[in-house]
């Protein structure tokens, strides 16, 4: 039981990247049964992995991302493709049969900054939606065909109001996972595109 | 990065294919080089295995 280097480097990272708790394990356990053999995923924000490995064990081909570095180079070191990238920008259309996606969502004051890779993992500025809502505007474009979004929201995010916003992006959504917590209520929404 | 991720990669800014350029490669894996986009000519960095396909206004150093 020797702590070796790689193991202490990975703890200086720990308080700057993600660590997956009941968010991430909902969206891995109800993403798994979307995928399988020879799927095209991509996981936005990725942090630590963790729902990226769980939907690569179903035999999926998983891509994933994060805009945080450290997480980058975790994704890296746990084998999976990674992109240093803001959303969906850098890739192509049409390619994925499912993006997932646990965002930033808790609503932050507005004085309070983001000042490190930490509170850009949980802040979604002041209504929750500062990063979710420049997804649901572009996440439609890197869909395949019969491509599905799933993605993680809170009640604190205010779930009408993502809907909404999914809705202007062409995406229709429903609830197809939920758990409740003491302050919040998990929600994963399924964004399918709508017919244009 | 492996050479496969090319297919479904592209130029963040204005979605255009990316050209490869290899500097150092170890058993596959593309561990640096350079993406360059065919049709803007903007530079996207690969260091450690990673491409940093961050736009240029958001990229910064990724060594912490």
């Amino acid at each position: 039981m020797s702590d070796d280097r790689p193991e202490l480097a990975r703890q200086r990272d720990l308080d700057q990247v993600y660590e997956p708790a009941e968010d991430s394990h909902l969206l891995a356990e109800t993403a798994r049964e979307y995928v399988g053999e020879g799927d095209l995923v991509l996981e936005v924000g990725t942090g630590s992995g963790y729902v990226a490995t769980a939907l690569a064990k179903t035999g999926a081909d998983v891509v994933t991302t994060d805009i945080n570095p450290m997480a980058c180079r975790e994704a890296h070191e746990a084998g999976l493709p990674v992109v240093r990238a803001n959303l969906v920008e850098p890739f192509r259309d049409g390619v994925f049969d499912l993006v997932a996606f646990n965002p930033p969502y808790l609503p932050t004051p507005p004085e309070h900054e983001f000042d490190d890779w930490m509170e850009r993992a949980l802040s979604g500025g002041e209504d929750g939606r500062a990063v979710v809502d420049p997804f649901l505007e572009t996440v439609r474009r890197v869909l395949a065909a019969d491509g599905v979004v799933l993605l993680l929201v809170s009640s604190l995010t205010d779930i009408e109001a993502v809907r909404k916003r999914a809705a202007a992006g062409g995406l229709s959504a429903r609830e197809v996972a939920d758990e409740s917590h003491p302050f919040e209520r998990l929600v994963v929404l399924e964004l399918r595109p709508t017919e244009q | 990065m492996n050479e496969d991720l090319l297919d479904i990669i592209c130029c963040p800014l204005d979605k255009s294919e990316l050209e490869l350029d290899v500097r150092d490669r170890d058993d596959g894996e593309i561990v640096s080089g350079t993406l360059t986009c065919t049709e803007c000519g903007e530079a996207y960095p690969i260091e450690d295995g990673i491409p940093n396909l961050l736009p240029p206004d958001m990229r910064e150093e990724t060594t912490a």
